[in-house]
């Protein structure tokens, strides 16, 4: 994404799915160029089974871009012992004004997690199934009500069978 | 016939044996504490009944209300009306405590084979609830636990139970964390709820919640048994005296 007009935003927000011996490599380039550019970065990865995801980014601040900022969160969601999570931001700045933030998590579907909700009377399917819909409903709301509806069963669809 | 029978109930975790047989008989309209010290297998036991997968059941027989508890999974224990009052409870991030308590409902209400509570008409109910346990509203759109103080996650608690109406409440430590006005309402609530067809087991390391929840029957468990019950009087001679002092010679110590 390239940012050229004075007071230009960007915004770029993700869920990538990784399972049995799946690899994806994600991200996204934001590159600021004109003065006080903002963007913002919300990436989610998920992976179950062997699955890795690396999210990798570049932000890119040049020389003219007076008072750019960028804000990037990036949030990862371990199902299993074996899943992975890797990620590598790029950040490359020229302009002394600009401010660039970085946020990274990583977490797991815990064992209590997924006790708390069977003791509230939920399997554990459904269980697992709303802990990665609350990973990432911070960008699927941000969708039309039906793909929202459309990514949590496309989500729900594709990790049948993966609950620990 | 008790709603709850437990004989000889044995469970260890990680191979270590902790319960060592249990024997415990609880009535609708009672209330029992179970009480110990640290490592005694108090919350062993209230993980045990609500079927913690990290526990294995290696002896022993639990009826529920005339069912075979043991053969239940967790979550069609709680369907049939037990509720673990959890002594931390887990955040759950991004799921909005309404839609939480919806899934949770109408999982009971479809075990009992009753129509299922859309939006509407389970926001209709989840309010009346909330206010029953003073609670702010605002509370229902914040996600599970999350960022809730340790006072707040014990009302939350109470919130659930108040939603879910179960008929044997367990609760592990419900008193941990909490400050004396924060322990009057979160025991208040329990005995609000507490109908004429519930129980409740307490499991608490103080006498201090006892006071309120009034308990008829007290229980010390230590190293894995029960190794004296009584009524009150057993809470305050525990208080003066501590739990070596009123074990019955021969008991094994605590770990």
């Amino acid at each position: 994404m390239l940012l050229q007009g004075d007071g230009s935003v960007g915004e770029f927000y993700s869920v990538a799915l990784t399972k049995a011996r799946q690899q994806a490599d994600t991200g996204t380039k934001m590159t600021h160029i004109g003065k006080n550019t903002t963007s913002r970065i919300i990436s989610k990865g998920i992976s179950a089974g062997h699955g890795q995801n690396t999210y990798r980014g570049l932000v890119k601040v040049l020389p003219g871009a007076e008072g750019a900022r960028n804000f990037t969160q990036c949030d990862s969601l371990l199902i299993g012992e074996r899943a992975g999570a890797h990620t590598v931001p790029y950040i490359e700045v020229a302009n002394p004004s600009a401010s660039v933030e970085h946020e990274a998590s990583t977490t797991k579907v815990s064992e209590e997690q997924l006790f708390f909700c069977q003791q509230r009377g939920l399997s554990r399917e459904d269980a697992q199934s709303l802990i990665i819909n609350g990973f990432v409903r911070e960008v699927v709301r941000r969708l039309p009500l039906e793909f929202a509806v459309e990514a949590d069963r496309l989500l729900a669809m594709n990790l049948e069978g993966t609950v620990g | 016939m008790a709603m709850l029978e437990v004989r000889g109930l044995r469970a260890e975790v990680n191979g270590v044996e902790i319960l060592k047989g249990i024997d415990l008989e609880v009535n609708t309209g009672e209330t029992h504490a179970i009480m110990g010290p640290n490592g005694s297998g108090k919350s062993t036991l209230a993980n045990v009944l609500a079927g913690h997968p990290n526990y294995a059941v290696t002896g022993g027989s639990v009826t529920f209300e005339g069912r075979d508890l043991l053969a239940m999974a967790a979550e069609e224990r709680a369907r049939a009306g037990l509720f673990l009052s959890f002594q931390h409870p887990v955040e759950i991030p991004g799921v909005r405590m309404e839609h939480f308590l919806r899934a949770a409902y109408n999982e009971a209400r479809k075990a009992a084979g009753e129509p299922e509570l859309d939006v509407l008409k389970f926001d209709r109910l989840l309010r009346t609830k909330v206010k029953g346990v003073n609670m702010d509203p605002a509370f229902t759109k914040r996600s599970v636990n999350e960022g809730f103080s340790g006072g707040e996650k014990k009302r939350n608690e109470v919130l659930q139970m108040a939603v879910l109406t179960p008929r044997l409440r367990i609760l592990d430590e419900i008193d941990s964390g909490l400050d004396v006005d924060a322990l009057r309402d979160v025991a208040g609530g329990v005995n609000e709820l507490g109908g004429p067809g519930t129980a409740t087991l307490v499991v608490t390391h103080y006498e201090r919640i006892l006071n309120y929840l009034n308990p008829g029957f007290i229980h010390v468990l230590m190293g894995g048994r029960i190794v004296r019950s009584g009524g009150r009087e057993l809470a305050q001679l525990i208080e003066q005296h501590g739990y070596e002092g009123i074990a019955p010679s021969g008991a094994d110590a605590a770990s």
